[in-house]
């Protein structure tokens, strides 16, 4: 069963803690319910050792790059 | 060929253009059309230049605009002076690109179109505003209207921006009035500023262009997948998703340094196309039914389903509530 909004915002701040060079995180949904969103500048050099889940809060990780303000 | 043994052959080739061109004036000056009416009114001209024939060779680059000219003397003789080393294309008539509304001046001035402080380059009008003693005001960001703090309240605004060619006092559409410091040394939750309508400018507060009218604010709260929309000053009309919300420690690069931003919404385009780019900033993104939901202010050129980048944007509330005043609608 998926996760509700409630539960993705208190696993929210775990994530944040737990993933220090994140540049963004957030809230983002999966197929049956709510899920972290994790953005990163780089890809994470040690991927098998990542947590998936945060109090069974499943992590989504995505690599964006760096984040300018939109100016010519 | 290697690089300057093609610099030199488009130095000797130069000289049969010219003598084409030369010809093609006296041609018409007396009024001579060998020629049907179409080709007749293709410039006479070749372009030179270089092209990449191999990973580490060199050709000379022919680009013809007049179709009679490729099986002409002229590319003949240039064909001999780069001996045989030459990347020949029918180009046509090449014409100016069309400058779009939202980069030129805008009269009235509209949601969407080029605007800036006139220290800045150039962002987008996200929509006009009053305050509770009912002054009219353009809605945009801090670094589109306050340069990132650096502005003084009173400093002029210019429509189209410096960068779409707005000079000041010319294309002067008024004063900066308030803006929310950006902090670069803590937490963001906006990116906003305000500035005054000088007397005499009109303005149209619900044009969305393609989009059709505004109807006024969100109130329910944004939800992954929700559809929006915006009309920017660099890429016009686009369309989006939302990925993300409640997005905490956007870390976003300006001149002055980085500032973090928390409780932002994150947005991808639809299709294969981006949902912002510079100069989009200060765009007012809408929902399905055109009301209000967020302003832009960031992007990034990686992510995305589509591979073409993430924008990020304040929610309408948060700037709203800041800068203590209401949309017009």
């Amino acid at each position: 069963m998926g996760h509700t909004l409630e539960e993705a915002r208190a696993a929210k701040d775990k994530a944040r803690q737990l993933f220090t060079s994140n540049v963004g995180v957030g809230i983002t949904k999966v197929d049956d319910g709510y899920a972290l969103k994790v953005n990163l500048r780089n890809p994470l050099v040690d991927k098998e050792n990542v947590p998936t889940a945060i109090d069974g809060v499943p992590v989504q990780f995505e690599v964006v790059g760096e984040i300018r303000k939109q100016q010519p | 060929m290697n690089l300057d043994s093609v610099r030199n052959a488009k130095n000797e080739a130069r000289a049969v253009v010219s003598q084409l061109v030369r010809n093609d004036v006296f041609r018409r000056k007396l009024g001579i059309r060998a020629q049907s009416i179409d080709m007749a009114s293709q410039p006479s001209t070749i372009a030179l230049g270089v092209a990449r024939a191999t990973a580490g060779d060199y050709s000379l680059a022919v680009r013809v605009q007049n179709r009679l000219l490729m099986e002409g003397e002229e590319i003949a003789a240039i064909r001999h002076l780069a001996k045989g080393e030459v990347d020949v294309k029918y180009i046509g008539q090449i014409q100016k690109r069309q400058v779009p509304w939202y980069q030129q001046k805008c009269t009235p001035v509209r949601i969407g179109c080029s605007v800036a402080h006139s220290k800045v380059t150039a962002g987008s009008v996200g929509a006009f505003a009053q305050s509770a003693s009912q002054t009219i005001l353009v809605l945009s960001n801090n670094h589109v209207l306050a340069d990132e703090n650096n502005a003084t309240l009173g400093d002029p605004i210019l429509q189209p921006g410096p960068y779409d060619g707005g000079q000041n006092p010319a294309d002067k559409i008024g004063s900066l009035t308030q803006f929310i410091p950006l902090n670069f040394t803590g937490v963001n939750t906006v990116d906003c500023a305000i500035a005054t309508l000088d007397g005499g400018i009109t303005f149209d507060s619900k044009n969305l262009d393609l989009l059709g009218q505004l109807s006024g604010v969100r109130t329910p709260p944004v939800d992954i997948g929700d559809t929006v929309a915006k009309v920017g000053r660099t890429t016009g009309v686009t369309h989006g998703t939302v990925t993300a919300i409640e997005l905490d420690n956007v870390t976003v690069g300006y001149d002055n340094g980085n500032a973090t931003f928390d409780g932002q919404i994150e947005i991808e385009g639809t299709g294969t196309l981006p949902f912002s780019r510079g100069g989009d900033s200060g765009s007012l993104i809408v929902d399905q039914d055109n009301l209000a939901l967020a302003l832009l202010f960031a992007g990034g050129a990686t992510g995305g389903s589509n591979g073409q980048g993430l924008t990020y944007a304040n929610p309408t509330a948060a700037v709203l509530q800041a800068l203590a005043i209401t949309l017009i609608v």
